[in-house]
């Protein structure tokens, strides 16, 4: 008999542990010296610039970012939908009876998946020099792939008993295919889609912190000059955008799902999608970004043997790979333990509340703000970089927790209420328990986002693989910049199959076919 | 429902069209200066604004300014021929230069001819004025940051003085220095005690004492370094062909040109930090070019 | 006699009229009580409405003299619940499960440490075996057990609780005519096994009317009203048919 048992609520607990070394260096670490600029920093969000050429130049960036968030969104989102129908078993299955090339598909497609879009758009910046496709570029090649691997998991799982039913009957492959599956896939697309033009606004802010252009860019420079006030207009004016988009995308759902027929779903989204991309490329024109403008191609020189091997030979490998792994796995824990251990602590409607207004500012202060606001008050460690990286992911996994709570019924909740268990006892066993194997699902995803998003905290913590691209990329060293580019794809590889191992056995277990809501980065 | 369909399609296709229709005309060719900011958004604009008008009033040119906030992504712009004239440092003006040959040198600033880099300590850091390179030694197993991590001031020239002192990287507390970002976050983070040494541009430096920025009880400069070449204008080798012979002469004598005679550009100088731009030469950057190559940071 | 729970005109508002419509009963200590009354007649919004999950739009629910809403909540441990869906929690095994029952006297650190590691298989064990129920299956996971078996570590749970009033809304339905005659039986503290103690207060709605002869006093419910209080021999073929005549 095995009594040990690590039960799903257990293990959405557990990754939390990893606040104990992380606060341990912390705490030992921290100082004073830097109050008076952190008190600057806050007290600047009420009194952010209001100079006219901040404003104007914040709200240029913030409609760049917009813009390249929109275009990309939705080619990424229509692209991704046909190469997830081209990488689903099912559907190779009843068009030509083998699976092989579903599979064959999926493989290929991991591998753009498996580098970060800022590195994309590194990479990009080097081969198209600074034309605006390479922000919306960089965001597509990775989104494109992620929403096909999305689409295609959610094809092979949905019931085939329909389709089978309809091939029996003689029915046409694709009809269908399209007959049978459609309908249930349609909703799910649907809600999906919706978070994926959250992450777009994430990702193409974060570009922009790297150099390529937008509101990530105003946010980047006052950063650097530490003009705090001039910070918070670009960070309210984000803040702005980005709680308008959350709220519509909810109500246009909500009425979506209560008034109309999927036909008119589908088509009223297609509508809309093609509404903003019109929209939004003489937008971008209008800001004097061309889109049409050609794209020149500058490949860069590819590397001697020779030059690869002295790469190989120059980086510390072991150093580099292991700290990086030590990064992800403290970030991680940080993200995926905390929200449900703050949420078990403080389960109230009111501290529910309270919490996920701080995940909301979380979500909104990138991690290099955010790391270089903790090392005013703490000397550098690892540690300190883990914070700064499972902060901003804290506040992703908090925000699906609540989502996913609201969803969920709460008959046990009550139930345990009513036999006189505490607030926090049957918070822990009504409403976590439930939760955990689909909250469990979405860390695994958010461990190789966390992975990926190393190179983002690196560049100022020096740590790592990703610190080391950046440094290799800035002294153009292309033999080590393609060989660290393997490997971070390989151990990118290697993390996602691990956690879609998990994530298989923890869906395994529910009930109900999970629906897939990733918010990658 | 049909109705409603129907209507959909046609404001679709209406949009669509009207979409097209705005993507279709060229604009006409224009100058694009980039610069790698190091300023906050505020001022920067302001100093970018002034220095595109003069130049196009002078060249006769429609004048773009692009920020990049990113050293390698300015470098690979200019690579590209995506940015025509671009305010480089010392090393990305050298690793720019180098990865496009024919790349013309146009002006400095009369300060950049000897520029320093200053060392500077938080004053709980027990860390005493030092007297010559070796003196540098008294940073092992300190916690240092330098600035960004393709600077010249706050992180190349800073690193081949210590490497001349015998001072590794790895021998800072830590293993490893810590990289800021930028000069001010330098200034910070020492200040604040997290780091107890850094390294940053002195002319940041000094205006950071003059705006009440660094506080002189908490920090100050150990040490300033011996002068080098840092920033400088480089211009594509092309401009001749694409704006008309003798263009590179006409944009150098401009910027030589400048005076605070004429307020705007005496206006544009002083957002620069200087006084006047003068003429520069790849011979100064060869010792940049040298540190930078011993360093791993030129290939 | 004392009454231990009292309703005073309670009434909760549903989408088509009301769910309870002034609903007035008291329960004394010791009694056993059948609650009768056709799908949709309230029968499961009262019991909801007595354990304090819910609250009436208007009336009052007193438990021991004190309006239920002030009761600190561990001490709602005194009210028992055996719900229609049991609300068992799948995730966990049965012992976690048995012990969900405990929370209401055990701190958070417990409840956590449960989870991770099941506590007190002892008492569970105890519990189980009074539910009729074979302690193999204490590690097993939920999901794995049967519906018989899952209505009786419910019942564990209920046991492990050690409330002083039960209430069980139609915990026979679907059940063998042995599990039946088992089940009632516990519920009606008839059989007692090792220390696990059963209160003999009980409300228990139901749909079998000839099993009506178990119980002191039966109440029905139609519509939100209750149309018949009485003892259970009082109940003839035409009070029920009183109580599940059709609107």
């Amino acid at each position: 008999m095995n009594r040990i048992s690590l039960t799903p609520p257990i293990l959405s607990l557990l990754p939390a542990l990893a606040l104990v070394p992380v606060l341990a260096v912390v705490v030992t670490s921290v100082h004073v010296g830097g109050l008076q600029l952190l008190f600057e920093f806050f007290g600047a969000a009420i009194q952010p610039s209001l100079d006219p050429t901040v404003v104007k130049s914040a709200w240029r960036g913030l409609q760049i970012t917009v813009a390249t968030a929109l275009i990309s969104w939705i080619i990424s989102t229509l692209l991704g939908i046909l190469l997830g129908i081209a990488s689903a078993s099912v559907v190779w299955q009843t068009c030509i009876g083998k699976s092989w090339p579903a599979f064959l598909i999926r493989r290929i497609l991991t591998i753009p998946r498996a580098i970060h879009e800022l590195l994309w758009g590194l990479l990009l910046l080097q081969l198209l020099g600074l034309s605006p496709w390479v922000a919306i570029l960089a965001i597509i090649i990775p989104y494109t792939t992620l929403v096909a691997r999305v689409f295609s998991d959610q094809l092979d799982t949905q019931d085939r008993r329909a389709l089978n039913a309809l091939l029996q009957a003689g029915a046409m492959p694709f009809p269908a295919l399209i007959t049978a599956l459609g309908p249930p896939i349609v909703p799910i697309l649907m809600s999906y889609g919706g978070y994926r033009l959250e992450c777009s606004l994430r990702g193409a802010t974060l570009l922009g912190v790297f150099g390529l252009g937008g509101i990530g860019t105003d946010l980047q420079l006052s950063l650097q000059s530490l003009a705090f006030k001039e910070m918070w207009t670009a960070l309210w004016m984000l803040a702005a955008v980005m709680l308008t988009l959350e709220q519509s995308i909810n109500w246009l759902r909500r009425r979506q799902r209560a008034n109309e027929t999927t036909t008119n779903q589908i088509l009223i989204t297609f509508a809309l999608m093609i509404l903003l991309m019109s929209l939004g490329l003489p937008w971008l024109k209008g800001l004097e970004i061309d889109l049409s403008s050609s794209i020149s191609w500058n490949p860069i020189p590819w590397p001697t043997l020779a030059e690869l091997i002295g790469a190989l030979n120059h980086l510390q490998w072991l150093k580099l790979i292991s700290s990086t792994i030590l990064l992800t796995l403290l970030a991680s824990g940080i993200a995926i333990g905390t929200p449900p251990l703050a949420m078990m602590l403080w389960p109230s409607r009111l501290g529910i509340e309270v919490q996920s207004l701080i995940w909301a500012l979380l979500r909104l202060i990138p991690p290099p703000l955010s790391l270089l606001l903790l090392l005013l008050s703490c000397q550098p460690s690892i540690a300190v970089a883990a914070i700064a990286l499972g902060a901003y992911n804290l506040g992703v996994m908090g925000r699906l927790l609540k989502e996913g709570l609201e969803e969920q019924g709460n008959s046990c909740w009550k139930a345990l209420q009513a036999s006189g268990a505490g607030a926090r006892s049957s918070w822990l066993y009504g409403c976590l328990s439930a939760q955990s194997p689909s909250y469990l699902a979405y860390a695994a995803y958010r461990t190789d986002v966390i992975l990926r998003e190393t190179v983002v905290v690196g560049l100022v913590g020096g740590t790592g693989l990703g610190w080391q691209l950046i440094e290799s990329l800035g002294s153009f060293n292309w033999a080590q910049v393609i060989l660290l580019l393997i490997v971070f794809a390989t151990i990118t590889l290697i993390g996602e199959s691990l956690s879609d191992y998990t994530r298989h056995r923890w869906l395994r277990s529910t009930q109900k076919p999970a629906l897939v809501l990733d918010l990658q980065s | 429902m049909s109705r409603r369909k129907g209507k959909t399609s046609v404001l679709t296709a209406l949009i669509i069209f009207v979409g097209l229709v705005s993507c279709t005309n060229q604009p006409q060719q224009s100058f694009r200066i980039g610069a790698i900011p190091d300023q906050n958004p505020e001022k920067l604009n302001r100093q970018y604004k002034l220095l595109c008008a003069e130049l196009s009033r002078e060249l006769k040119v429609p004048v773009r300014y692009k920020p990049v906030t990113n050293y390698p992504a300015a470098v690979s712009a200019f690579r590209t021929g995506s940015l025509d004239l671009v305010w480089f440092g010392g090393l990305t003006g050298v690793q720019a230069r180098l990865q496009k040959p024919g790349a013309k040198v146009i002006a400095q600033r009369d300060i950049d001819a000897n520029f320093r880099s200053v060392f500077i300590a938080n004053t709980t850091s027990g860390l005493k004025q030092i007297n010559n390179i070796n003196g540098l030694q008294v940073l092992n197993n300190r916690r240092f940051t330098f600035g960004s991590e393709s600077s010249t001031s706050g992180r190349l020239m800073p690193q081949y003085f210590l490497h001349q002192a015998g001072v590794k990287l790895s021998d800072f507390n830590g293993n490893q220095p810590g990289f800021s970002g930028s000069h001010d976050a330098t200034i910070a983070l020492v200040q604040s005690g997290s780091f107890e040494a850094g390294a940053l541009n002195e002319r940041v430096w000094i205006s950071a004492i003059k705006n009440g920025r660094a506080d002189p009880k908490k920090v100050k400069v150990i040490w300033r370094s011996p002068p080098y070449a840092d920033y400088h204008w480089l211009a594509q080798p092309n401009l001749d062909q694409r704006f008309g012979s003798g263009f590179t002469d006409r944009l150098q004598s401009a910027l030589l040109g400048w005076s605070d005679q004429s307020s705007t550009q005496g206006k544009i100088l002083e957002l620069f930090g200087a006084r006047r731009f003068i003429p520069a030469s790849i011979k100064q950057y060869s010792k940049i070019e040298k540190v930078g190559r011993d360093l791993g940071k030129i290939q | 006699m004392t009454q231990i729970l009292e309703l005073r005109g309670v009434k909760v508002y549903g989408y088509r009229g009301d769910r309870l419509s002034n609903i007035d009963l008291t329960i004394t200590p010791g009694e056993r009580i059948a609650l009768l009354g056709s799908n949709g007649a309230g029968k499961s919004t009262l019991i909801a409405v007595a354990n304090g999950s819910l609250t009436p739009d208007s009336g009052i629910v007193l438990w021991g003299g004190r309006p239920i809403t002030h009761l600190r909540q561990h001490q709602r441990q005194a009210i028992g619940t055996l719900w229609q869906d049991l609300r068992l929690l799948e995730e966990l095994n049965v012992a976690q499960n048995v012990n969900a029952g405990a929370l209401s006297s055990r701190n958070l650190m417990w409840a956590i440490a449960n989870l991770l590691y099941p506590l007190e298989i002892k008492a569970c064990k105890e519990c189980l075996k009074a539910a009729g129920l074979s302690t193999k299956i204490i590690f097993a996971n939920i999901r794995e057990l049967s519906g018989g078996q899952r209505q009786r570590v419910a019942l564990a749970r209920l046991l492990r609780q050690r409330p002083e009033l039960i209430l069980a809304d139609e915990p026979l339905f679907s059940l063998d005519p042995i599990l039946t005659e088992e089940i009632l039986n516990l519920l009606l503290a008839r059989t007692t096994r090792g220390p696990v103690v059963i209160h003999k207060t009980l409300l228990m709605s139901m749909h079998q009317p000839d099993l009506i002869h178990h119980f002191d006093r039966v109440i029905g419910l139609r519509s939100g009203c209750v149309v018949f209080d009485n003892s259970s021999d009082e109940l003839d073929a035409k009070a029920l048919a009183w109580i599940y005549q059709s609107e």
